[in-house]
């Protein structure tokens, strides 16, 4: 219940975010987004989903802090994930295979009035 | 590229792709209803409706994986980059299909609860200290959150906004989704399933997708072992005729050399667009062009044609000794630089 009323608070908050960043926001920050609003209910639930990256994105560009080194990909990042993927996988397969229980291996069910 | 937004970029190309996907998932669900139905006796008549959220349940799987294969194909043969180039409607498509499963869920099994039906889904397994009976709806709720962000900045205004680097770091979310999937299938379904058909094609098909990015981890660090000090790049012969050396500068960073018969020009090797690997494109009427979504640059200052915006870094180089060498420091985005000229005596 907790995690559910955090979570519909956080949407909240978010729909605050889209209203104010959909309406004021988009056009002056991308000059592909001025006077360009059909578009723009698209955004609403990556808003409503991500509202703090967007919040500090919108707080970089407004600075003027546009980074240069936009051309350097996350490769690292990438290949750090990449390994951590091709490792859980198989151990996840494992795992469900170890722990599988056979059909056949279980005791066949008898009736109760046979029992007795 | 750079024009105004609009909901949806298609084009001919996409439409046809698009429609596809969406009659092999229709032909797909169709199919494991079918085929499903006859187990369904008089004696077990509510099976449809679990026939029908495990035929969306599994397309979503299958949909998944087959993403998750695109791109080490194609990074490791060039054939499969036409199946990249729409890549996210196949994404936001394989969100729609899980979600449609995730509904059917909730629908049957948590349609009469006094609660929510999330709050019930949540409150109805809760044996988290477990492996067999672990709660896999949890497991499924998490995976369906990550592919809703993923689909939900999949616009291109995201990758603007956020910038690539971000962006990219953001949709990495791929995998964590996938390994959730993959767990929710193998503690749920897979523990139930009777059929080996489907249990074995779930372990080999998640096991290929595992061997297939490691087969692409261990060709980049291939690419990065050369990655080091950085002096010469190589010969002007080596590089075909409207094609590209790739040059990496460091792990995060790499330099695509293009060569127009006798001009060399020196550009970042990611895409502004998605970061994708422009020394693997050509030059199309005398742009680089990236392979994955057609993108274009111009080779000596980085930047698109007119009217499209974008800019990519170039970087100054100089021939020694019949070799091309690379300054580390990139220009700054849409920088000029006056292209190498070289005679180009192929190799014998």
């Amino acid at each position: 219940m907790t995690l559910l009323m955090v979570c519909s608070l956080y949407l909240y908050v978010g729909a605050a975010v889209a209203v104010v960043f959909l309406l004021f926001g988009v056009g002056k920050l991308d000059e592909n987004a001025q006077d360009a609003w059909v578009f723009r209910p698209l955004l609403i639930p990556g808003v409503l989903l991500i509202w703090p990256l967007v919040i500090w994105r919108w707080a970089v560009l407004r600075r003027g802090e546009q980074k240069l080194d936009r051309h350097r990909m996350p490769r690292v990042r990438q290949e750090r994930a990449q390994l951590a993927f091709v490792i859980v996988i198989p151990l996840i397969i494992m795992t469900a295979l170890f722990v599988r229980q056979d059909p056949d291996m279980l005791p066949a069910p008898e009736l109760i009035e046979a029992a007795k | 590229m750079s024009v105004k937004y609009v909901p949806v970029q298609w084009n001919a190309n996409k439409w046809g792709y698009d429609a596809v996907l969406i009659a092999v998932v229709v032909l797909y669900v169709w199919i494991f209803i079918r085929l499903g139905t006859p187990a369904a006796d008089l004696a077990r008549p509510l099976d449809y409706a679990i026939l029908r959220m495990r035929a969306f349940g599994t397309c979503a799987f299958w949909m998944l994986t087959f993403i998750l294969c695109i791109g080490p194909l194609a990074r490791l043969d060039k054939r499969f980059l036409p199946v990249l180039y729409n890549r996210r409607h196949f994404g936001v498509l394989t969100t729609v299909v899980a979600f449609t499963h995730a509904m059917y869920v909730l629908g049957w099994y948590f349609s009469f609860t006094a609660q929510s039906q999330l709050t019930a889904l949540l409150s109805s397994a809760t044996g988290f200290g477990q492996i067999l009976g672990f709660p896999i709806e949890a497991l499924g709720l998490a995976a369906l959150l990550l592919l809703a962000i993923l689909s939900a900045t999949s616009h291109d205004f995201w990758l603007s906004f956020l910038s690539a680097p971000v962006w990219k770091t953001l949709h990495l979310l791929i995998y964590p989704a996938y390994a959730l999937v993959v767990a929710h299938v193998a503690l749920g379904y897979f523990q139930d399933s009777k059929n080996p058909i489907f249990g074995t094609l779930f372990v080999v098909s998640a096991l290929i997708v595992a061997m297939l990015h490691l087969a692409a981890l261990i060709k980049e660090r291939r690419v990065n072992a050369s990655a080091i000090e950085w002096v010469e790049a190589c010969r002007p012969q080596d590089i075909q005729d409207k094609r590209a050396a790739i040059v990496p500068l460091s792990k995060d960073e790499r330099v695509a050399i293009f060569r127009t018969g006798n001009s060399f020009s020196a550009v970042s090797n990611a895409c502004a667009h998605q970061g994708g690997p422009l020394g693997e494109g050509k030059i199309v009427f005398g742009c680089v062009t990236c392979p994955w979504h057609g993108f274009s640059y111009k080779a000596r200052n980085g930047r698109s044609p007119a009217p499209f915006t974008e800019m990519i870094p170039t970087y100054n180089m100089k021939l020694e000794d019949g070799l091309l060498y690379i300054d580390r420091q990139a220009n700054q985005p849409g920088t000029d630089v006056e292209p190498i000229i070289s005679e180009v005596t192929e190799d014998a």
